[in-house]
């Protein structure tokens, strides 16, 4: 037994607890519980070696980061679900302060109103950038954020998960949702009865095609959700003022519902599919309007952009909203503000009647543990950005990927996928070059050159993203090497 | 030295910072970008459509970089913490939280690193993942881990998701788990998601599972078993070698709750209790922070014949091992001073590379490999301690765990439901003892607040009368265990109940209203 620096019992310490307990040793002591099965010997183990001091931890960790290319080394020019923004010390700083790193789930509200308060404005500040009533405090990320939705929105259709198995359901997912969240649905709902159908993008703007999504609902399945991505995963900004009257028709009176006639329950809101928007980029609602503006019954996405590091992609943060009418089918926790016994202000977890550790096998949701402490770091950003700031860098990323698109066109080494409008991020196909170069391997030789020129999508499609991240000067730095890989 | 570490202090309030604006003030530097503000096209509508842009900028506070930092710090000093005060929330394993891997996984290419690198200029990263798997791989027994799942419910949902695409492919349609009545919400919430039916067994006297009532449940129907080992009484379940035993001659799987492993941590495997599927949650045994409610991540881990099923992405190394790390830097060092890459490949042994190639895969749990940030955290905690202390963390988290349940259990006499033998990482009360002096579970919970504890888990396993379930893991003194044990005496004999009722008296706001914030719920301001 040594006495390692995180135990505060001493050698002496852990001979008088054995005394007390009236066994002689570990062996004793795990015998008369574990019986017969073997204890570990450590001298044994291989895989983990003998203990590492502090300094020498350190350096062997340091050694590992000065050796990858990130940060100073790299221009990161890749999106794809995770932006590099600017991180300021000041989160860094206060995040680091154990009050907040250190507490786990404020169950007990009295000794957690510090948590409780920096949630309560994380949901007031994201609702207001979403346009939407309610924000819970977090889920783990967007994918598994997003796939929640889609299970929300199954349980608002008043079909639980048995009837759906045998009467089927449709989602629609449209072409334009991250592949990767996609993926994540398929490993939610892919045993269920219900259906995912793609609503298809239009080729030439890279929007989710309308004709093709009111075709699809029109089909005569029983479509429970419309799920789109805004921007969508090609950067490319929805109509959502379009979509919207489609997905939601029997709220409008200009749609012909002749074609629903033979159902009964037509005028059930319940009949009706649910808008659900995602977004993997919600630094865009500084610039565009949010899912609340139109109509968007729940809203599933990302919210490391704000404050965040990339961290090889996690933790992130999962962001959820929706309508208040929907609030008691929300997964996850939520902060209510309410009084103490003193009819002071106070803050709690609100109707978590809806949740595992009350309801079990009837929860909304299994998750317990979620992204508290990134979205912590969300509120702190955010009041940092202040009302203009939150503009302003948005407008930034709009303007600075706009510079970066307009370049590489120029340069006559590119070419658009897609003409529609973006935010900060876009899709290029490389042109026919003299070196037969792919995207992949575009992507791997402009890395050796100290450039993530983005994400390979296709054979020669590149997924390219700016941020207040990106300086001119890198800009120039993408153009004249990219200019160089491909025809030198 | 007081008494108690809770005596007096000072609160500052605070207001919302939205309450604190003034207009056009913000805390945040807008980055240059080498731009010329003459050079820039002023309005958005040169870029865009008019008709997406946003007329009404979001109504965030307007306040600057102090008032910022002013008002979080301030909150901050409303939180009870495992830094600040003993936290024996049973269940959840609140050891101390290392400040060298705080500092580790902040070095700045390290969390500024974009997942979709290419893979050769991140070898040294997914090095980490794959080395960090092969140890819990021999702490456990099991074939293989996947760290996709991000917390310990994701974890239970991707175990599960295995066992149903297993009888799906083998054309067999079991719809049961069998869960225990003791067991965590999230396991019959995670059964359910996964697309199974829950059935509760029964615990039984002892506080453990009885392997004759569990033969009543079996049938073809039963697809596996979670259970939670030690179970959230902290106690041993004996039968498990027999209950292992009965699952899999009903071909049935044994799927372990992981949350309570810190019991067994560096001490014995779970291999030779027959379990075949556990998620670690690296955010109790492994040290990481748990953030006021999160990140964490729940580590899934099978037997090998559940080795294809994993999610996908994962790391998948070609070649021989590389123990000493030299050929992850190499790669890396090589490529990035750009060497040729086949020459790369050669001069090395190993290669490290996200696949997707897992036959069976139940798919993806997450938008990219995995919580990296904690991934790293509970590596570092397992080199800092090495093969010669790993043992020592279940043993004194045991032994500390029994001290209370001993003391206690005279304290509180009679209400020690599972009196003999001993627990294992935590111990469960009844509300028996307190009741004799007129308090409840939850007034005992709020008085020790004002004593300057963290109150243990309450109400929680259900089948304890107002349970209170204390786990003080390894990280604590004795010390501090005695003036824990001595705050409960006090409260159980001389604590008035007009004092209990009005308890907590020294935190920023008192006893919270939450049947209000229920029933007139504010979400937002």
């Amino acid at each position: 037994m040594n006495n390692f620096r995180y135990f505060q019992n001493s050698k002496r310490d852990i001979s008088k607890l054995y005394r007390i307990l009236g066994v002689k040793d570990k062996k004793e002591l795990f015998g008369k519980i574990i019986g017969d099965i073997p204890l570990i010997k450590e001298s044994r183990l291989q895989t983990l070696t003998e203990e590492m001091d502090e300094g020498a931890l350190y350096s062997f960790f340091l050694n590992i980061d000065s050796i990858i290319p990130a940060k100073n080394k790299t221009a990161v020019f890749a999106g794809g679900g995770i932006y590099n923004h600017f991180v300021p010390a000041v989160i860094d700083s206060l995040i680091s302060r154990s009050e907040f790193y250190t507490p786990y789930t404020p169950y007990q509200p009295e000794v957690s109103q510090g948590t409780l308060f920096a949630l309560f404005e994380f949901q007031s500040m994201t609702a207001e950038i979403l346009g939407m009533d309610v924000v819970n405090a977090s889920m783990y990320d967007g994918a598994e954020s997003l796939a929640e939705a889609v299970l929300m929105a199954m349980r608002l259709s008043g079909a639980n998960r048995d009837v759906l198995d045998h009467s089927g359901g449709l989602i629609l997912i449209s072409e334009g949702i991250n592949p990767n969240y996609v993926s994540v649905i398929k490993t939610f709902i892919g045993d269920t009865g219900v259906k995912i159908d793609t609503v298809k993008l239009d080729g030439k703007t890279g929007q989710t095609d309308a004709a093709d999504l009111k075709s699809k609902i029109e089909s005569g399945g029983r479509v429970l959700a419309a799920v789109v991505q805004q921007p969508n995963y090609f950067g490319v900004i929805e109509d959502l003022e379009e979509l919207e009257p489609i997905i939601h028709y029997n709220s409008h009176s200009d749609f012909s519902a002749s074609h629903f006639s033979d159902q009964d329950n037509r005028n059930n809101r319940n009949s009706e599919p649910f808008f659900v928007v995602s977004s993997t980029e919600p630094y865009a609602f500084g610039v565009i309007n949010p899912p609340g503006f139109y109509n968007a019954d729940i809203f599933a996405g990302e919210g490391n952009s704000f404050g965040n590091y990339m961290n090889f992609g996690g933790p992130l943060l999962g962001l959820f909203a929706a309508k208040k009418e929907y609030v008691r089918q929300m997964p996850g926790r939520i902060v209510g503000k309410t009084k103490d016994d003193k009819n002071r202000d106070a803050y709690a977890f609100i109707l978590s009647t809806r949740e595992q550790h009350i309801r079990r096998g009837a929860a909304t949701s299994n998750i317990c543990t979620n992204s508290s402490l990134n979205a912590v770091r969300a509120a702190i950003y955010l009041s940092l950005c202040s009302k203009s700031g939150f503009k302003e860098i948005a407008s930034l990323n709009l303007k600075l990927a706009h510079i970066l698109r307009d370049k590489l066109l120029s340069g006559g080494i590119f070419e658009p996928s897609y003409l529609g409008d973006f935010f900060n991020e876009f899709s290029m196909k490389i042109k026919k070059n003299k070196n037969n170069i792919t995207a992949v391997k575009f992507i791997e030789e402009m890395a050796k050159k100290g450039i993530l020129a983005g994400i390979a999508i296709s054979e020669s499609g590149i997924l390219i993203s700016a941020t207040e991240n990106s300086s001119l000067s890198n800009i120039e730095k993408y153009v004249e090497n990219a200019k160089e890989v491909l025809y030198a | 030295m007081p008494k108690f570490p809770g005596i007096k202090g000072i609160f500052l309030d605070e207001d919302p910072l939205i309450r604190q604006s003034s207009k056009g003030v913000k805390g945040i530097s807008i980055p240059g970008c080498g731009l010329k503000k003459s050079g820039l096209k002023k309005d958005e509508s040169a870029y865009i459509n008019a008709k997406y842009i946003r007329k009404n900028s979001p109504k965030l506070p307007e306040v600057s970089e102090p008032t910022v930092v002013r008002h979080f710090t301030r909150l901050s000093s409303w939180n009870m913490c495992v830094d600040s005060v003993f936290y024996p929330l049973g269940s959840c394993t609140m050891k101390y939280n290392p400040k060298i891997n705080e500092k580790i996984a902040s070095l700045e290419n390290i969390k500024n690193l974009h997942p979709l690198m290419p893979v050769f200029s991140i070898q040294p990263v997914l090095k980490i993942v794959h080395d960090f798997n092969k140890v819990l791989c021999e702490f456990t027994g099991l074939a293989e881990f996947s760290f996709a799942p991000q917390a310990g419910a994701a974890g239970e949902f991707s175990g599960l998701k295995i066992i149903k695409k297993y009888f799906d492919l083998k054309g067999e349609h079991r719809k049961m788990i069998l869960v225990p009545d003791s067991s965590h919400g999230t396991n019959p919430a995670s059964s359910v998601l996964a697309g199974f039916t829950p059935v509760e067994i029964k615990t039984g006297k002892a506080g453990m599972l009885d392997a004759g009532e569990l033969e009543k449940f079996i049938s073809k129907d039963i697809a596996g078993i979670m259970i939670t080992n030690p179970n959230t009484f902290g106690v041993f379940e004996k039968d498990i070698k027999k209950i292992a035993e009965i699952m899999h001659q009903n071909g049935s799987f044994v799927y372990m709750d992981g949350a309570n492993f810190n019991a067994f941590l560096g001490s014995a495997k779970v291999s030779d209790m027959g379990i075949d599927l556990i998620q670690l949650n690296l955010h109790k045994t492994f040290s990481t922070p748990h953030g006021g409610g999160g990140p964490g991540s729940g580590a899934i881990g099978v037997v090998e014949s559940l080795r294809d099923f994993l999610p996908v992405p994962y790391v998948k190394s070609s070649g021989e091992d590389d123990n000493n790390g030299n050929d992850a830097i190499t790669i890396t060092a090589m490529a990035i001073n750009n060497s040729n890459d086949n020459k790369n490949k050669n001069c090395c042994r190993t290669f490290y590379e996200l696949a997707e190639d897992k036959k069976y895969t139940i798919g993806r749990m997450a938008p990219f490999l995995c919580n990296f940030a904690v991934v790293i955290r509970a590596y570092a905690y397992l080199l800092s301690l090495g093969r010669d202390n790993i043992g020592s963390v279940s043993e004194i988290a045991v032994l500390n765990a029994n001290y209370i349940k001993k003391k206690l259990g005279v304290i509180l006499s009679g209400s020690d439901p599972f009196e003999e033998g001993f627990c294992m990482h935590e111990c469960v009360f009844n509300d028996k003892g307190i009741e004799e002096n007129g308090i409840s579970t939850l007034e005992l919970a709020k008085l020790l607040i004002d004593y300057g504890f963290h109150p243990p888990t309450v109400y929680f396993p259900k089948n304890i009368h107002g349970a209170i379930m204390i786990e003080p893991t390894e990280t604590e003194s004795i010390r501090t265990l005695d003036n824990f044990i001595k705050a409960v005496k006090e409260i159980r004999f001389k604590t008035k109940k007009s004092k209990a009722i009005k308890s907590p008296q020294r935190t920023k706001v008192g006893r919270v209203n939450e049947v209000l914030a229920n029933k007139q719920p504010v979400f937002r301001y």
